[in-house]
């Protein structure tokens, strides 16, 4: 009667193991040290990008000749009144939510030097 | 006898879930490693779509990238790869019966310290989707979304930044986040990265900013076009291409669509946004070494 009831508790252990074991393997998500992948998310279905315009410009402007300009980093001068004459006016004078770059400072370009080079 | 079978049992239930863990190691970003760190670059795109072989078959006509296989739980992920070095990833992941979903690339962004920046983007509005977790070989990170609702992803490379070069054509040569109240979203990610924020000159009525750091250009950040009747704020990711023009009738010509058709941007190149089969958005950029001036550097 005692073997039949071990044997019986060791099976059904067994099952609870491996019906664990089987449910990391198939959700694999959110769990520090799962088995899967947390990278992939589906949005929203559906949006469009509507008419890009003219002026609707994305990317960014070829490199400048104000490297020096650029190096110079610090975070004090980044002030509302510093940057609006470099960001063109922003909603007649309204104070961004953004620290602007200083005033002096053009939008640095991305990298151009190859690789290898 | 119980106590033997329960520790035979738990013995390959710990085996079993090494091996499992075992067999899906993203690549290492950087090879060989290095400490390069560049907060708030965006270094690694991830696709997610219900469909991985008809994806891999038109990405690697499209941008001759390859791809290896490894295993991700339920799903399989591949990692894209350019002249031999990982750029990207693709995952599949099912669309449960009756839903419709948008299949996307899943933007990164560089950081040291993933909880940090965790906790400050929370602090302005943001969203955990997936908590942050580590990897073998890549490092931590963790899927967000911004006060808008916009998808992405900080990570934190334990190989190191990817060195800043001019991207070759087939790699990501930029990102650009369109959103609502751009302006909003530009101090977010201010103050997650620190970036410089330029306003651009505009006519068109909407915001357009440049985020940058380093001296280099990471990103923009623009208010949804104004013709867009279903917006959602999102970010984009952009390839380079020699002719944006031409890649974009191979799209057409291989099951994908073009959203934007080809057309001038501020570089003086040709831009397009395109989407693949799947329906999963993602930008052309045609970029001429030779007008690339004087480095700051």
């Amino acid at each position: 009667m005692s073997t039949l009831r071990s044997r019986m508790s060791a099976t059904a252990l067994a099952a609870v193991t491996l019906t664990m074991l089987f449910a990391c393997e198939v959700t694999g998500v959110g769990v520090e040290g799962s088995v899967g992948y947390d990278g992939g998310y589906y949005e929203p279905y559906g949006y469009d990008y509507g008419g890009w315009g003219g002026g609707y410009l994305v990317g960014p402007g070829r490199c400048c000749d104000h490297g020096d300009d650029h190096r110079d980093r610090g975070r004090d001068g980044h002030d509302a009144r510093g940057g609006q004459d470099a960001r063109g006016g922003h909603g007649g004078g309204r104070a961004p939510a953004y620290r602007p770059a200083p005033a002096g400072r053009s939008a640095p370009s991305i990298p151009g030097r190859s690789r290898g080079r | 006898m119980l106590r033997r079978i329960l520790i035979s049992v738990l013995v390959f239930a710990g085996c079993t879930s090494m091996a499992g863990a075992a067999d899906f190691e993203l690549p290492a970003l950087n090879t060989p490693p290095s400490t390069e760190h560049h907060q708030g670059k965006i270094v690694w795109a991830d696709l997610v779509t219900p469909d991985l072989a008809a994806a891999e078959k038109f990405y690697g006509a499209l941008f001759g990238w390859t791809f290896h296989r490894i295993r991700a739980g339920s799903s399989d992920y591949a990692v894209a790869m350019l002249d031999g070095r990982p750029i990207g990833g693709m995952m599949e992941k099912p669309i449960p019966a009756g839903e419709r979903r948008q299949s996307a690339w899943l933007t990164f962004m560089a950081v040291g310290d993933v909880e940090g920046v965790k906790r400050a983007a929370t602090a302005h509005g943001a969203k955990v989707l997936a908590d942050s977790r580590s990897y073998p070989m890549r490092g931590r990170q963790c899927v967000l979304s911004d006060p808008e609702g916009a998808v992405f992803a900080i990570l934190a490379s334990s190989s190191g930044d990817s060195p800043d070069y001019l991207p070759v054509s087939g790699e990501w040569i930029w990102s650009s986040l369109h959103a609502k109240d751009a302006g909003a979203e530009a101090a977010f990610y201010q103050e997650l990265f620190g970036y410089d924020v330029f306003e651009l000159p505009s006519d068109d009525g909407s915001e357009h900013l440049i985020l940058s750091n380093d001296n280099y250009a990471r990103a923009s950040a623009n208010s949804l076009a104004s013709g867009s009747t279903r917006r959602h704020p999102h970010w984009l990711n952009f390839v380079r291409v020699d002719h944006t023009a031409e890649t974009a009738s191979k799209v057409i010509a291989m099951g994908g669509r073009v959203l934007v058709e080809p057309r001038v941007d501020r570089h003086g190149g040709m831009v397009a946004v395109v989407a693949d089969p799947a329906g999963a958005p993602f930008g052309l950029m045609e970029w001429t070494d030779s007008d690339t001036k004087v480095e700051p550097k």
